[in-house]
């Protein structure tokens, strides 16, 4: 490692843009990061951390404003060029190769060989020994990445930056798949590592964590730095402010009573898997009756994936029941769920919530298409689709040019209106909605809040899933905290406001 | 309107690149081998294309196409990628041969639907378990079609070799079928027959089926996003079956409409290719039914042309298979900017 | 009788393997070659040429070698930087190949299908003193090609370049997981490139052993589908090696005693789809297997 005397940023960004069709990922973005300290940055999904990575590490390049390492604007031209100036950095997921032994992944790419191309184990072993002295741990070196346990893999990661010589460590993320203790010994290496003139850059959600470990503290919010502080002048409840925003008062829905009966929707000891199989959710008991309003409160990543894909049937739980309308219809296939009354709004609205490519008309009808009233004898009934589309996108103010254009023609708002004229004309009994307004201006989203409070007072069931609080707030007539896979406390609207289910989302109030 | 008309001008410019590439392909290598490139091609247009005999025998030969190049479409447009149409093919040429000479009693009007509905059910079924594993199991259906291709060739081969043969004939033939089960001809003198108003009457239902009948959306709308389409309820493993299914339903109805309409028996090396030329018409056509029926009389006009240069110009035949396998190649490619990929070391 | 049958099926093994060590090392790289059968027929031809042009055995096989190579690196630049289907471009390259290779012989040499010029030099069949006299086994190795026992000895030696060298880790990683080699800063299409033109050379090699090492002439249907069957062979090995070459081994079998099974009653035919059988039965128990293991798993 250089000695960088006087340097006063080690690597930062000046004025940084980065578009993505019309949305704007980062938006004027200044950060600088001084050498030898741990640097955080918060913020919510979609704020513009992992663009900001990307670009930092070269895997990405910004359309305006520069890089800053050492003091100087540099261009990146990729990570081998990011590397050979000391930065690295670790995914959220994984740049494991599954197949490949530990000490085959951290050598990777800067293998030490003798003649022929021949890998020299011993000095290979050697330096990884190095490593892992240097870190504090001890590794099974001959472990294939793919069985070794996920603390294992990150902290492979890290060793393969500190290998290959990094003093710039970008971590992103890196709590979100540990349990408590392991945090503990992250955060430990972390100011290990510190402490030896190296410099973190650490992305994280938790903000407990943030406050013990972090020296400064970037907050960023749609695309933009809304705050640049240190652990000693901030609390966690200012952060967590500035991460979702001031509560925008005008869209507040009324609040109803919570109606007498049987639960519509009803889950019971629900254990919710990931993809790869992993636990996620649970288990957990959750109700919501019709004619209200159920907001999942929480920071991404504590299960909400796993509770909507199985409210709406995309997913089999692991353990536990799903009733609807006092049918059981655990591990029934989607279709099941949604014959029984259930609406779903993707939170993934371009790769779930829409089919971007196909006509507005086939995105509205998807789903709908053997319903007596758009088909007859497997033939469609072209005249009335489209007489029903306009009706609804029409009720739903949705801007359009034909119904044969593509939904990816339509702006975001109009797109997410699009979903939810679909899902809302089946007339369903139960609406699960997740982020149903993500990425929707206030105005859009203000609408959206109308039609699914409307939708409630009609006598429909709501299970809203948000990361932005002030939307479980605006709406939610009862409001639960997933945290850890767990729903922590219970309250209703009226109890609740920014503080308390700001910090019953961290797991700090359990009980209500 | 005129975003859509300049989509309209890019997809035909996309559908006819490959074709140019091809050509210029092809004209390099006659230029080597000392032909004049344009004079064949100006010559191989005119062979196809120059008067009511030759585009008769174009369409004669575009017939096995327009089915095989539909059967690799409906599987395609689901996002099904099945290379299993050839094998069909031959299963349901075999079929159909054997219902034809089999069956001489029978009058034709009965004798005709049922071969080419036995064809039909033995390349369905043919292709039900490459199916099954692929929704259940997740097996990758691109290997499984392709090796039962192989299977089917062998064992049709098998069959003409032995327990089919011929008696008395010296290649590996079953007995030709009776006259009454013989597809009819449409023009006199050609080898044009009522399969190609088969083939092409399919083809026009299978573009009315796309556009206005339920399958058609649901086909399309899993082709286009499999995770939005089981969002909104549509079953994935029923959907991948049934195009799975009817995909080889259409290439053994192929080989039957071949078996019954041209070659009027069974031969070893049946297919010189007709299903993989299928996979490289529906890749062109982007499976639409105008794409498949202007693709197949493409490629049937390189085959009826490729036979006669050769007879007239001396140009070998062989010169269509090497701007089939080009166009083959190119459908594919993704011309732009796939090379410039930022981040690899200079 | 054995022994001559041990033989005949080392040899009928030498061209499936040659490929399938090719397709197999390609697929380690993350490309699945449905083009090995085009650059054994490119292989094929290039050898009978050279070889009757400079009456060297050794100068053909190199050349054979060569121009697989290139039709590998011609299909693997489609592939890699013009992001194309694998499976398409590989079937393309089969017929266009196919169509080429008769198209010379018809336009260059004036012959139709078979092409047999004067003064081919055939690869060396090579005695080894001392095992040849042990009964048995001398008849099973002596009397092999040189290609034979390249194939052979490229088995343990691939297997040990891809575990112990530089080129086999950084194959085996862009193989696994593409995105994690570029983001450690190296150019996986590059080296997938690399992949595919090793395969296309022993695919070369593989068409030299049939025309120049078994019949001495060039037919178009030489070939006769071994791509495909050393496409099977590599299916059937999987991540290792030793078990393609078992594959490869099983297949040439199939291969020798079809011929010698022919007018006993059993259908040389039906002996040929035995390899398609087989790589369908494994590829639906590695399907159950995964399945059972994702239910285990939660």
């Amino acid at each position: 490692m250089t000695e960088r005397v006087g340097v006063a940023v080690r690597i930062g960004a000046r004025n940084l843009t980065r578009r993505f069709g019309g949305v704007l990922a980062n938006d004027c973005v200044d950060f600088s990061v001084a050498p030898r300290t741990i640097h955080a940055v918060v913020g919510g999904n979609g704020a513009g951390k992992s663009t900001l990575m990307r670009i930092l590490q070269g895997v990405d390049a910004p359309d305006e404003g520069t890089v800053i390492l050492d003091d100087q604007p540099v261009r990146l031209a990729g990570p081998w060029d990011a590397f050979a100036r000391g930065v690295g950095m670790v995914h959220q997921e994984f740049m494991l190769a599954p197949p490949l032994s530990l000490l085959e992944n951290l050598i990777l790419a800067r293998e030490p060989v003798t003649f022929g191309g021949l890998i020299d184990r011993r000095q290979a072993e050697g330096e990884a020994h190095r490593v892992a002295a240097l870190a504090g741990v001890t590794v099974d070196w001959r472990l294939k990445a793919a069985d070794a346990p996920i603390p294992m893999r990150q902290m492979l990661e890290i060793l393969r930056l500190l290998y290959r010589g990094a003093d710039v460590l970008i971590l992103d993320e890196p709590t979100s798949v540990l349990a408590p203790s392991q945090i503990n010994d992250l955060l430990a290496l972390m100011r290990k590592l510190k402490a030896e003139g190296r410099t973190i850059v650490f992305i994280s959600h938790k903000l407990e964590e943030v406050l013990n470990v972090a020296d400064a503290i970037t907050v960023m919010r749609s695309g933009r730095v809304v705050a640049t502080t240190t652990a000693a002048q901030t609390s966690v409840g200012e952060l967590a402010r500035a991460m979702v925003g001031e509560a925008v008062d005008a869209a507040q829905v009324k609040p109803r009573r919570r109606p007498s009966g049987a639960p519509l929707f009803s889950a019971r000891g629900l254990v919710g898997a990931d993809a790869m199989g992993f636990k996620r959710l649970g288990p957990v008991d959750l109700d919501v009756f019709s004619g209200e309003i159920v907001g999942i409160a929480g920071v991404g990543g504590n299960g909400q994936d796993e509770l909507v894909a199985c409210a709406s049937g995309l997913a089999s739980p692991v353990a536990g029941t799903i009733a609807v309308g006092g049918r059981d219809l655990t591990g029934s296939p989607t279709s099941r769920f949604r014959a029984a009354g259930v609406g779903y709004v993707s939170a993934d609205r371009g790769e779930e919530g829409l089919c971007l490519t196909a006509a507005i008309r086939d995105n509205f009808v998807a789903g709908r298409e053997r319903e007596p009233a758009f088909s007859h004898f497997g033939l469609l009934r072209r005249g009335a689709i489209d007489a029903e589309a306009q009706r609804a996108l029409m009720r739903l103010s949705v801007r359009f040019g034909a119904l044969s254009d593509p939904a990816a023609s339509l702006s975001g708002g109009n797109q997410q209106r699009l979903a939810l004229a679909r899902e809302l004309d089946r007339e369903p009994k139960l609406l699960v909605a997740a982020q149903p307004t993500r990425g929707v201006d206030i105005a859009g989203t203000t609408f959206i809040h109308r039609l699914i409070a409307a939708f409630r007072d009609r006598g429909g069931a709501v299970l809203l899933v948000s990361e932005s609080l002030d939307e479980i707030l605006a709406l939610s007539d009862r409001i639960v905290c997933l945290y850890r896979g767990r729903l922590v406390g219970e309250i209703g609207r009226a109890e609740a406001g920014v503080e308390r289910v700001g910090r019953m989302m961290l797991g700090q109030e359990t009980a209500a | 309107m005129s975003a859509r008309m300049f989509d309209g001008v890019r997809r035909v410019a996309g559908a006819a690149a490959p074709f140019a590439l091809a050509v210029v392909i092809g004209g390099v290598i006659l230029a080597a081998t000392g032909y004049e490139p344009v004079e064949v091609y100006r010559l191989m247009i005119e062979e196809a294309f120059g008067g009511e005999g030759r585009i008769a025998a174009t369409l004669s030969e575009a017939t096995p196409l327009l089915l095989t190049g539909l059967a690799a479409a409906i599987a395609f447009r689901a996002g099904v990628f099945n290379v299993g149409a050839e094998g069909c093919f031959y299963l349901g040429g075999i079929v159909a041969a054997f219902a034809g000479y089999k069956l001489p009693d029978w009058p034709g009007a009965l004798i005709v639907p049922f071969a080419l509905a036995s064809a039909s059910i033995v390349g369905g079924a043919w292709l039900v378990a490459p199916g099954l594993l692929r929704a259940r199991l997740g097996v990758d259906e691109v290997v499984t079609t392709l090796m039962l291709n192989f299977i089917a060739i062998d064992l049709t081969t098998w069959l003409v070799n032995g327990p089919l043969l011929a008696r008395g004939s010296a290649n590996s033939a079953t007995p030709f079928i009776t006259p009454a089960a013989e597809l009819p001809r449409v023009l006199p003198g050609g080898t044009l027959n009522l399969g190609f108003v088969l083939s092409l009457a399919l083809v026009i239902a299978y573009g009315f089926w796309s556009r206005f009948a339920v399958g058609g959306v649901r086909t399309r709308l899993v082709g286009l996003n499999p995770r939005f389409s089981r969002a909104v309820g549509i079953e994935l493993p029923r959907v991948f079956l049934g195009v799975m299914v009817a995909s080889g339903a259409i290439g053994g109805l192929a080989g039957g409409i071949h078996a019954l309409g041209l070659v009027h028996r069974f031969v070893a090396g049946f297919s010189p290719g007709y299903g993989f030329t299928g996979i490289a018409i529906a890749l062109l056509a982007r499976n639409s039914a105008t794409g498949v029926t202007i693709a197949s009389v493409l490629f049937g006009a390189l085959s009826s042309a490729g036979a006669n240069i050769q007879l007239f110009s001396n140009v070998p035949i062989e010169i269509v298979e090497i701007l089939k396998g080009a166009v083959m190649i190119f459908a594919v490619a993704q011309f732009g900017f796939g090379s410039m990929k930022r981040g690899s070391p200079p | 009788m054995i022994d001559l049958f041990i033989h005949a099926a080392l040899l009928t093994t030498t061209p499936i393997l040659l490929a399938a060590i090719g397709g197999f090392v390609n697929r380690v790289g993350g490309l699945v070659n449905l083009g090995l059968e085009s650059m054994m027929l490119a292989g094929a031809l290039v050898a009978v040429q050279v070889s009757s042009a400079t009456g060297s055995a050794a100068l053909a096989t190199a050349a054979a070698a060569a121009v697989g190579a290139l039709v590998g690196l011609a299909m693997t630049l489609i592939v890699t930087r013009l992001n194309a289907n694998e499976i398409i471009v590989g079937l393309g390259f089969t017929v266009a190949v196919a169509g080429l290779a008769r198209f010379i012989l018809k336009s260059v040499y004036g012959v139709w299908g078979i092409y047999n010029p004067p003064d081919v030099a055939m690869l060396p069949r090579l005695d080894i003193p001392i095992v040849d006299a042990i009964p048995v086994l001398g008849a099973v190795v002596s009397q092999l090609d040189p290609l034979t026992w390249l194939a052979w000895a490229l088995v343990p030696a691939v297997a040990f370049a891809l575990s112990n060298t530089r080129f086999g880790l950084r194959l085996r990683a862009t193989g696994a997981a593409e995105a994690t080699v570029r983001s450690v800063g190296l150019a996986p299409l590059t080296i997938r490139d690399g992949s595919t033109v090793f395969a296309g050379a022993l695919s070369g090699l593989a068409g030299a052993h049939l025309s120049i090492g078994i019949v001495g002439l060039f037919s178009e249907g030489i070939t006769g589908g071994r791509g495909f069957i050393a496409l099977a062979a590599f299916y059937f090995g999987r991540t290792s090696a030793f078990r393609t070459a078992l594959g490869a081994l099983l297949f040439g079998a199939f291969d020798a005693a079809q011929i010698r099974l022919q007018g006993r009653g059993v259908p040389a035919e039906i002996v040929q789809t035995l390899p398609y059988i087989i790589v369908i039965v494994v590829l639906s128990g590695l399907g159950l297997a995964d399945r059972r293991a994702a239910r285990q798993r939660a």
